[in-house]
């Protein structure tokens, strides 16, 4: 009877050892499987060549990003030290979050883009879908803050077809003429969309809608009127 | 005896997982030599090149995200006892998690994509059966208006600065490179499962057009943080 229970004892060790073997072993096979090497593999000269530049451009802007942290932690140890309020440094860095995240109206360089249904309901009519690829190049073109007549674009935002006059953005009802504003790097978010032949507003316009495209220096755009919270996602400690 | 018996049976099924394991890591290793292999000659330099990079930003990363927990940790000890103080370091978390710049879980959808390969190559109409980047963008959209809270694509979180782009025949999300199969993770309430599937619903378009899709339901998601940086380089606060 003894004998039989640290047998017993035995299987389960080894048991719990096959298991770890095997989690191993799938938490390897997983990290392979996500480094796109095929992808890589299938790729033009040209291709790798813009991937590089690509890649070190996000460098760039981490390694400002993290500049930035560095002097943050070094003037908040400031505030400990020397028992100062650290309330305005809070709030800066609060502001700064409140802005991207469409909680602020802001205001800055950019463009404005205005699409309009030629003939309303029929030919040249604008659709959400010409709204989301455009929302789209904008965000490819560096976009820091986008709306739609007024619209905040955040990042649970959508864009529907709701008849054959109105779209809408948010849950809100609009319609033609859509005025899309971005704030961003004027000469970035223009030759992004001025592209000749395949870019967002040559293709628009050869498929016959009434697109145009208008800089400015100080493009002001709303804060989002809805709620921002979360009720399903929550953070993983 | 029996206990023996049951014990025995465990360790079999343990030991064909694990057999099982072992032959498809072995064989994605096979796979993934043998694609190397073929392009030696051609881009091998450059590929090494973006390898090395990517190495190289991630190291970065690596220092930002102990940096980020730097800060975390001076902002609540310089914060500590002051109420008003304590209230906007809430928010800032709060805003944060909403940027998709923390790991987030919860129920949800977990939708799979994939080019369709039981076609006949001559087919003329090809196309219609592979995952195009307008194919995402639109599932995106569609899981955002059935109020979904975080989204995923092949872990890549899709943010309000993500761009779904199409490079040839490669699709980037957030600039990095995805290929297919395509996983989309969407926090959110279980039940949009029925509009997801609804006739006419953009994923029962893309079924009708002979793409492969999978949607199930799940209790536990896990979404990554987005892994690039915000810019807030051209925005000032405006007049309410």
């Amino acid at each position: 009877m003894k004998i039989k229970k640290q047998e017993l004892i035995i299987s389960i060790i080894i048991g719990i050892m096959f298991c770890v073997l095997t989690i191993i072993i799938f938490v390897q096979s997983k990290t392979i499987s996500y480094t796109d090497i095929n992808a890589l593999e299938n790729m033009q000269e040209t291709e790798l060549r813009k991937e590089i530049t690509a890649i070190k451009t996000k460098y760039t802007e981490a390694l400002e990003q993290l500049e930035e942290t560095n002097a943050m932690i070094k003037e908040y140890e400031e505030t400990i030290n020397t028992d100062k309020e650290a309330s305005v440094l809070l709030e800066s860095e609060l502001e700064k979050s409140r802005n991207i995240l469409g909680k602020n109206t802001v205001q800055g360089e950019g463009i404005i883009v205005t699409l309009v249904d030629v003939e309303v309901g029929k030919y040249g009519k604008i659709t959400a879908n010409d709204l989301i690829e455009l929302v789209n190049e904008l965000r490819a073109a560096g976009a820091e803050a986008i709306s739609i007549n007024g619209n905040r674009i955040v990042n649970i935002s959508y864009i529907v077809d709701l008849s054959e006059t109105y779209i809408g953005v948010n849950g809100e009802r609009i319609v033609s003429p859509y005025e899309v504003k971005a704030i961003g790097d004027i000469t970035y978010l223009e030759s992004g969309l001025s592209q000749k032949q395949y870019g967002y507003i040559d293709t628009k316009v050869n498929e016959g809608k009434d697109v145009t495209l208008e800089k400015s220096d100080n493009v002001v755009i709303n804060a989002y009127s809805g709620t921002l919270s979360f009720k399903y996602a929550k953070e993983v400690e | 005896m029996l206990k023996n018996k049951n014990v025995a049976i465990i360790l079999g099924i343990v030991c064909f997982i694990l057999v099982i394991a072992i032959f498809t890591q072995v064989k994605t290793v096979n796979d993934m030599e043998n694609s190397v292999g073929t392009t030696l000659s051609g881009n091998s330099d450059l590929i090494d090149e973006v390898l090395s990079e990517q190495e190289k930003y991630n190291k970065l990363y690596e220092q930002l995200e102990k940096a980020e927990e730097k800060l975390e940790e001076v902002r609540t000890e310089a914060t500590a006892g002051n109420q008003e103080a304590t209230e906007a370091e809430q928010e800032l978390k709060e805003n944060n998690m909403l940027l998709g710049l923390t790991e987030v879980k919860g129920e949800g959808i977990i939708i799979n994509l994939d080019d369709n390969r039981n076609v006949e190559s001559d087919e003329i109409n090809i196309s219609q059966y592979l995952v195009h980047e307008e194919d995402l963008l639109h599932v995106v959209n569609e899981l955002f208006n059935a109020e979904a809270e975080a989204i995923s694509i092949n872990e890549h979180r899709v943010t309000n600065i993500t761009a779904i782009r199409c490079d040839g025949n490669i699709i980037r999300v957030n600039g990095q490179v995805i290929t297919v199969p395509i996983t989309i993770k969407a926090i959110c309430s279980k039940a949009i499962y029925n509009t997801l599937i609804r006739p006419g619903g953009y994923l029962q378009l893309m079924v009708d057009a002979g793409v492969v899709v999978k949607i199930e339901r799940s209790d536990e998601i896990v979404i990554p943080k987005y892994n690039g940086v915000y810019s807030d380089a051209h925005l000032t606060r405006g007049d309410e």
